[in-house]
């Protein structure tokens, strides 16, 4: 309980910075002084903006507009978009299933993974196999995930061509049913995924390989392999059991790390999830949607810290 | 180690499958046998209609593909469109546009005289976007009448030079759908997106930023020679181009020779409608009240040398005279200022100013700003560079807290107006790209050829006071026009060729007219 109230605390702060950055960035949605390339921008006279301004509560004091803000949040209203004429909610909820498929997948996948080269790697410990995996492991580990992101669009789309260069699926495709468009998504999400899960493999071999080193350095484990049974069963028998605590605590805690990684990629990728729509919201000032959307990860992160806290607390005895 | 191969096998026999069920291939449902399918770069802009396209990028000009407007843009000036013919009254005061017969909305009703008057009568209560008959905050626009079923009268406030053409572009839409709309920013639906353009559009998905826009049938114009146009998500538009997902693509000068000398592609230079310029900022740095100072300032500065080394070639010097050579009322007889370190000392007088420029972080801006720095100092003129994020330098700019301004945008081939609410004084309350005009500076000439050739509606008239003023601008040079950025596109012409310019504006793809017939 009392966890939970540092979590709320927490979560109060968030959203009061959230509240105050936009605000603080200058410059508004309504200047546009320079223009891409290939636009053509569109002004809207003193008096349109006064009007938006005033619709929008940016024109009251600092004070009354973080009232609204708190009071909106508390009936779920989240603001409207000045510039995609949306809910800030509704734009979120359409994007935020392909992000969070996104990372759950990729997350999923390098943990296993990684547990599984972690285990053989301490296994093995200080022979040649352990060591080649842990340099490569290290080097994979320090690469920002939009370079191997780039890499991967470079080699798998371009080079050989077997995988779409960008987005979430086909556009206009006609699908006869729902397999094959899995299969399409499936076929999109691929190289994403793929980015995502080598950028954070490193971390969970880490963790894993040094966390089963202590395991494999205690009593019961010589007693198992004095009993005669097969490294398989001991390694993921035994010790995985109890080797596998930081790891799945890791696996909550660094949902951060990889929302932060799911921006990148996405933008790499031109994925239609709540990363490319973040930086599009930040290049155009549009308050109410980059509200929304730290929101969306700040409550994302949190919840999962949250969990991660109830779930150490089941998995270690000792903790209580 | 088995269990990793076996993981791995088992997503490479995922991929293979994938591509052997050859999912997302586009199955067209048309039944035209060959339909010519032309693909270009999507990315979301809004729901195409006068009201949700988004305020900047070229969602405008996909709305324009479903709504026709009375003249339209063509190569060399406004041509007739919806109206066939018009008339402007001797005062300047009233338009009447006579309009063609048998044009269709795309749900099948008729277009008449009443749909035109609605429509200007709806944005003067609804301003749309891209709304170019407000000006200080006011309608242009006192009356619409309609005469006959194809004869509209339109009784403006005041004579206006460039209003034939705003008017012209403003975008029709249909009483029997809209006059029940009382909030068209929230108005999305299929009714929505219904005009009595060339085309159709068919689908559109937000996320992805997809459009596909068909040729609508009953078209009472230039037979549509583009079929389908789709705009697809890309992730790195060369590579899209190169592996055929998209039909032409900008490139950077770097890369024309990966398409140079070869059948299949052709490559395109664009007029230069969009560059950069300096600012000087009078009211914070008096020095610049002195023309000698900024002309020095216009000596110092090597145009050639920011062509070659920071537009890669793709640009050209900029006039003095504020407009680009390949516009359409471009004087080539004005004052140029060379590259001459001589005789900007010479102005100079043996002073050695310290300025502060301000510029946006982008690329180009800090590399401009570089180059700017080394020929200013050679002259003897101090630069100091300060590079902030574009929000905030907008901002700034908005507020006049600058010395000197470094800034790039587009619009540059507009109507010759662009010269009164870039130079006069308290002129730019409709100038998007200057904030607050030139601070502390007003030149009387300056302001009243400004006033005059706006109201001036014999057309030659009018251009002899443009080229006058461009004279004017580039002995004064209050604003320092840097060079305009032509920039490359490159398409397969075997697929389609049929890509044209309007007489103003840089893109072809923004150009209804590319994917109609010739006329």
């Amino acid at each position: 309980m009392r966890k939970f109230g540092e979590y709320a605390l927490t979560f109060f702060c968030i959203i009061t910075l959230n509240f105050l950055l936009p605000r603080l960035i200058p410059g508004d949605p309504f200047t546009f002084l320079a223009a891409d390339t290939d636009e053509v921008a569109i002004t809207c006279s003193e008096e349109q903006i006064a009007r938006y301004k005033e619709y929008y509560g940016l024109d009251k004091p600092l004070s009354s507009q973080y009232v609204q803000y708190i009071d909106n949040m508390l009936h779920g209203y989240i603001g409207y978009s000045i510039y995609y004429h949306e809910d800030v909610l509704a734009m979120i909820e359409k994007r935020a299933a392909w992000t969070v498929s996104l990372v759950t997948v990729s997350l999923g996948i390098s943990c296993v993974l990684g547990t599984i080269l972690g285990s053989f790697s301490a296994w093995k410990r200080n022979r040649s196999f352990d060591q080649r995996l842990y340099l490569l492991m290290i080097s994979f580990s320090e690469i920002p995930s939009f370079l191997i992101g780039l890499f991967f669009l470079f080699i798998g789309a371009v080079c050989l061509g077997w995988f779409p260069l960008s987005g979430g699926m086909s556009p206009f495709a006609v699908f006869a049913s729902p397999l094959p468009k899995m299969l399409d998504i499936v076929h999109h999400a691929l190289l994403p995924v793929l980015t995502l899960v080598v950028a954070r493999l490193g971390e969970f071999y880490l963790i894993s390989r040094n966390s089963m080193l202590t395991v494999l350095s205690k009593d019961y484990i010589r007693t198992a392999q004095g009993k005669g049974l097969t490294k398989k069963r001991i390694l993921f028998g035994h010790a995985l059991r109890n080797a596998a605590i930081p790891v799945v605590t890791r696996m909550f805690l660094s949902l951060g790390h990889v929302f932060g990684g799911a921006v990148l990629v996405e933008n790499v990728f031109r994925y239609p999830g709540v990363g490319y729509l973040m930086r599009e919201s930040v290049m155009i000032r549009d308050y109410a949607l980059i509200q929304g959307i730290f929101l969306f990860i700040a409550a994302a992160v949190l919840t999962m810290n949250f969990a991660a806290d109830m779930l150490y607390q089941k998995l270690d005895p000792r903790i209580r | 180690m088995n269990k990793v191969c076996k993981i791995m096998a088992a997503a490479l026999a995922v991929a293979l499958l994938v591509l052997a069920s050859g999912c997302g291939g586009n199955s067209l449902s048309s039944d035209r046998g060959k339909a010519l399918v032309v693909n270009l770069a999507g990315g979301d802009c809004g729901y195409p209609t006068p009201y949700s396209h988004y305020a900047r990028g070229p969602g405008m000009f996909k709305m324009q593909l479903i709504f026709d407007s009375l003249l339209e843009r063509g190569e060399k000036d406004y041509i007739p469109w919806l109206a066939e013919k018009w008339d402007v009254s001797a005062d300047g005061k009233v338009y009447t546009f006579f309009l063609r017969q048998n044009v269709k909305w795309q749900d099948g009703k008729p277009m008449t005289a009443e749909d035109v008057k609605f429509s200007f009568e709806y944005f003067i209560l609804h301003p749309p976007l891209g709304d170019e008959l407000t000006l200080n905050g006011k309608s242009v626009i006192e009356k619409v009448e309609v005469l006959n079923d194809h004869t509209v009268k339109i009784t403006v406030d005041q004579p206006n030079a460039a209003l034939l053409g705003r008017l012209g572009q403003a975008r029709m839409i249909p009483k029997h759908i809209w006059e029940k709309v009382q909030d068209p920013q929230n108005f999305n639906g299929p009714e929505a997106v219904i005009g009595c353009g060339p085309y159709v559009l068919k689908e559109y998905n937000k996320e992805l930023g997809a459009y596909k826009f068909e040729a609508f049938k009953e078209y009472w114009g230039p037979k549509p020679r583009v079929d389908v146009l789709q705009f697809v998500p890309v992730s790195d538009n060369i590579l899209a181009f190169d592996k055929g997902e998209i039909d032409l693509t900008v490139i950077s000068p770097d890369l024309l020779s990966k398409y140079q000398d070869n059948e299949e592609f052709k490559i395109q230079k664009n007029p230069p409608f969009w560059g950069y310029c300096l600012t000087f900022n009078l009211e914070r740095r008096p020095e610049f009240q002195d023309k000698n100072m900024r002309q020095a300032f216009a000596y110092a500065v090597d145009r050639q040398e920011l062509v070659e080394k920071v537009a890669r070639g793709a640009a050209v010097p900029a006039s003095a005279g504020y407009l680009p050579t390949g516009h359409i009322w471009y004087n080539p007889g004005v004052r140029q200022y060379e590259f001459n370190i001589a005789k900007a000392q010479e102005l100079l007088k043996g002073r050695t100013p310290e300025f502060t420029l301000l510029i946006s972080n982008s690329n180009d801006e800090v590399r401009i700003a570089e180059l700017l720095k080394i020929s200013c100092a050679r002259a003897g003129i101090g630069l100091k560079i300060r590079s902030v994020d574009g929000k905030t330098r907008d901002a700034a700019a908005k507020k006049g807290e600058y010395e000197i301004l470094l800034n790039g945008y587009g619009g540059w081939g507009g109507d010759a107006d662009l010269l009164r609410s870039v130079y006069a004084a308290g002129a730019n309350a409709d100038s998007a790209f200057l904030g607050r005009g030139i601070p502390g500076y007003s030149n009387t000439q300056i302001n009243d050829l400004g006033a005059q050739q706006i109201i001036t509606m014999d057309r030659e008239k009018r251009k002899a006071l443009i080229f006058r003023l461009q004279e004017i601008i580039a002995e004064e040079v209050p604003r320092l026009p840097l060079y305009n950025t032509t920039g490359y596109i490159v398409y397969r012409p075997a697929k389609y060729d049929g890509w044209r310019y309007m007489f103003d504006h840089h893109e072809v793809t923004h150009n209804k007219l590319s994917y109609l017939a010739g006329q």
